[in-house]
């Protein structure tokens, strides 16, 4: 077949669609040599494509407000409508100002803080279990340290100022055809800071430090871990990242400190990050059952328990915070403060009495065993029982290599990756 | 002769990818609901399953994955402590049928999205991990920074992508690494090239001429002195500057010193330049650090409110009183401090892999958020895997950009044969 008669100067989407554009890609690209569509083809490529222009299109269009953070705020897909507006923002915002803005307004912040002092039952929600009450807490307790929120009267006066309001449930969106994931809150670095010195400097438990600020227990821990760390690295002269974290934290939705030791902040409660009584769904609950009862019975959480699993607690014992029920129902039960205090100081010293015991029983274990120690390598001796070996002699849990067993760890397709690293 | 390599970021195809591009962006912009009226149920769970792997974990074989899935999804339930205080539970089944059940209808809890929690098990991956902690900009370049050994798994380097991180382990990553990934990249086109090597050749000839010997800088003060014949400002004129200048003081002054936005400070440098500059009849050379910039407007300030104190007896009250000092003293010590801290934190580097003052790249405050089973320190580039993530009431935990309709057309793809 004869190749076809070579059009190299002329684009295939020129004729169709005449638009300047196109245009002035033609005129741009005309004197390059213009590739070919495939291999054995003679048609040359179409240079902008429909698709490539609408990329740019909207890159230079909606998307363009994506590329900069806005400063102090959340920058996420979901608050920008689809001509790239964003939804919260009066009609005075502008990015390019809101820049120069903080920095003329924050002159009356002195007065703003007169008038920010709420009762306590308005900043802090009622009961912990509602996610979205505690984020709306969160975001009105953030905004009101940038001196954004100034009571009803003076919000006119806002949209005219060009303030950004706080964020609504919909502008944390990143991905905004998933309503059921937002980007939540962090910890803000002043109170990062405030649980390690509580937990560290003050020696409040972990759980103590938790109910304080509204932190579940696992965070608590990693973040006196993680600020340990930092002090260390700040000991030995090691370079922090210091542009980077102020640029993410400023891009993130975070909960600040309220400092209740402070005199503005005396009728202020602090605001809690999370909530601390997360109770995970026990496989065992996830049938339905039906268990005929008399109505005579008192069925209780129990009960129920017992009836899905014989070994399953109710769900007062399987919350991270139990004592705080506890502390409840001798509230309820009318007992006074200091019958109260009494019990707390009981349980706790039952519960540091368990923990040493526990500490006790570990060291004596380590004592009981044997180490010689060798010039690289200590040997360790440690009592094993033959028994753990099982009928056929091939038991897991049995020590050392056994006879007629093979190492698997050689083997194809058996994963290598290491399971767990000791901290 | 062997298929052609799909394109990652197409425009024919879009897919959105664990990455902070342009592309993605795009992608995630265009994104549409399933069409669930006109196809077969195999087709929808088969489009569902490509576009999600597409996302998740596109660098995973689909076999591995496939051995990955786990059709139990945890879930956890927020409880208020005071309310199993005040029932045991017995309230529930309470009088069912004999008219003592309440009619009033308490607001259900919004549904627990368990269908957006399919791809949980690839959360738990270290490069996954590192992405979502925003110490990279892609799972692919956190892949690469674990396999070139720049991430630790409790203190102890990690060199496997696919390690399953472990509830309670913190993993850290290089920083400067961590500031190139997130950085703003430094821009390596021809032309400055070209002036870099132009400037490095003027140099080396201007070194060849005075004889081995770095030139003096032409002062560009000599021509800035000889240009400033102006007449010194009006009383009045001197008096608007001053207030400009204390509104800008108060400023400074209600920041703190890790301040985000740099630009109050610019502000307040420009306003501060701009009242020298009214007085630029001396000699400029003694005003250039911050605190003879002070010293220096202090001193003429007084000069010339005892200067024009006889003139005029209309205005007797001197121009600037003992507290405005004060304050104006505290937001130039404020500003010295932040200069310090700036030129010793994020000064400029040319052996930097990064564009540098660093600023984060284009587009990274769109996909910046961090998901709640990690607690992250971005001083130290540390981050803690709390717990595996959870499916809660009316949220899931998996960051996932796709609708529910979606993760549930997936998760039954991957149900079947099992």
């Amino acid at each position: 077949m004869p190749p076809r008669l070579r059009s190299s100067n002329l684009l295939p989407s020129a004729s169709s669609a005449p638009c300047t554009l196109c245009l002035a890609a033609q005129s741009q690209t005309i004197s390059l040599p213009v590739p070919s569509s495939r291999q054995f083809s003679q048609t040359p490529r179409p240079l902008i494509t429909l698709r490539r222009r609408k990329f740019y299109e909207w890159l230079n269009g909606p998307g363009r407000q994506l590329r900069e953070p806005i400063p102090d705020s959340t920058n996420y897909l979901g608050a920008y409508d689809k001509f790239g507006n964003l939804v919260r923002a009066g009609p005075g915002w502008r990015k390019d100002r809101a820049a120069q803005k903080t920095a003329t307004t924050a002159g009356g912040q002195a007065n703003v803080e007169a008038q920010t002092e709420k009762p306590a039952e308005d900043v802090t929600p009622a009961g912990q279990e509602n996610l979205d009450q505690l984020e709306e807490a969160i975001r009105a307790g953030e905004a009101e340290q940038k001196g954004a929120i100034d009571g009803a009267e003076k919000k006119g006066e806002e949209q005219k100022d060009g303030k950004l309001p706080p964020e609504s449930q919909e502008d944390l969106r990143p991905f905004p055809l998933n309503q059921y994931f937002r980007s939540q809150p962090v910890l803000s670095e002043d109170l990062r800071e405030a649980i390690y010195r509580r937990v560290k400097k003050d020696g409040a438990t972990v759980s103590l430090a938790s109910v304080e600020f509204g932190v579940n227990n696992e965070r608590v821990g990693a973040v006196v871990r993680l600020k340990q760390m930092e002090k260390e690295w700040i000991a030995q002269g090691k370079t922090l990242a210091l542009p980077y974290s102020q640029a993410v934290l400023s891009m993130l939705p975070t909960t600040p400190h309220i400092d209740t030791t402070l005199p503005r902040n005396k009728s202020k409660r602090p605001i809690p990050h999370e909530p601390i009584n997360d109770l995970i769904v026990h496989p065992a609950t996830r049938q339905q059952l039906f268990v005929p009862v008399a109505e005579s019975r008192r069925f209780t959480r129990v009960d129920a328990g017992k009836a899905f699993d014989n070994d399953l607690l109710p769900a007062d014992a399987r919350i991270p915070h139990p004592e705080l029920v506890q502390a409840e129902r001798e509230i309820e039960a009318g007992l006074s403060f200091e019958e109260r205090r009494r019990l707390a100081e009981e349980r706790l010293e039952k519960e540091q009495e368990s923990k040493r015991n526990a500490e006790k029983r570990k060291e004596e274990e380590l004592r009981a065993l044997k180490v010689v120690p060798q010039r690289r390598w200590d040997f360790v001796f440690k009592d094993v029982s033959v028994e753990a070996a099982g009928r056929n002699g091939k038991g897991a849990a049995a020590a050392g290599w056994r006879y007629g067993v093979p190492h698997q760890d050689r083997k194809r397709g058996i994963p290598k990756i290491p399971t767990r690293v000791e901290a | 002769m062997p298929r052609k390599k799909p394109r990652f970021h197409s425009l024919k195809k879009l897919h959105v990818r664990q990455n902070w591009s342009r592309w993605s962006l795009y992608a995630l912009s265009q994104l549409k609901a399933p069409n669930v009226t006109s196809r077969t149920y195999f087709q929808q769970k088969w489009t569902a399953k490509a576009t999600t792997r597409a996302y998740h974990g596109e660098h995973i074989r689909e076999k591995k994955w496939k051995h990955m899935f786990k059709r139990t999804l945890p879930a956890v339930v927020a409880m208020d402590y005071k309310y199993l205080a005040a029932n045991d539970g017995s309230e529930q089944a309470a009088g069912r049928g004999m008219g003592a059940d309440v009619q009033s209808a308490t607001r259900t809890p919004p549904m627990t999205p368990y269908m957006q929690m399919a791809y949980y098990p690839l959360e738990r991956r270290l490069d996954t991990a590192i992405w979502r902690a925003l110490f990279a900009s892609s799972v692919r370049q956190a892949r690469q920074f674990v396999v070139h050994g720049l991430v630790k798994v409790n203190g102890k380097k990690m060199v496997y992508p696919a390690y399953a991180l472990n509830p309670g382990d913190m993993f850290q990553v290089e920083p400067a690494s961590v500031m190139f990934a997130t950085g703003a990249p430094k821009t390596r086109s021809s032309s400055a090239r070209r002036v870099t090597k132009a400037k490095a050749a003027e140099r080396a000839a201007a070194r060849e001429e005075s004889g081995g010997q770095t030139p003096k800088q032409p002062k560009p003060s000599d021509a800035a002195v000889a240009q400033s014949t102006r007449e010194e400002p009006t009383p009045a004129e001197l008096k608007k500057h001053l207030q400009d200048l204390m509104a800008d003081v108060d400023g400074v002054l209600a920041e703190d010193v890790k301040a985000k936005d740099k630009q109050k400070f610019r502000a307040f440098r420009q306003s501060v330049k701009k009242a020298i500059s009214l007085w630029r009849t001396a000699n400029p050379e003694s005003v250039s650090t911050l605190d003879t910039q002070f010293d220096f407007l202090k001193t003429q300030i007084a000069e010339r409110a005892a200067a024009s104190l006889p003139r005029e007896t209309a205005a007797p009250e001197p121009l600037m009183s003992d507290e405005d000092q004060k304050r104006l003293r505290d937001a130039f010590e404020k500003l010295k401090l932040e200069t310090e801290h700036t030129s010793a934190w994020n000064r400029r580097n040319p052996r930097a892999p990064y564009a540098t003052p660093w600023r984060p790249r284009d587009y990274m405050s769109a996909f910046a958020f961090i998901p709640r089973y990690l607690e992250v320190n971005q001083n130290i580039c540390a981050a803690v895997y709390l717990r595996h993530p959870v499916a809660r009431q009316g949220l899931a935990e998996v960051p996932t950009p796709f609708p529910i309709e979606t993760g549930q057309l997936a998760f039954n793809w991957y149900l079947r044969n099992r």
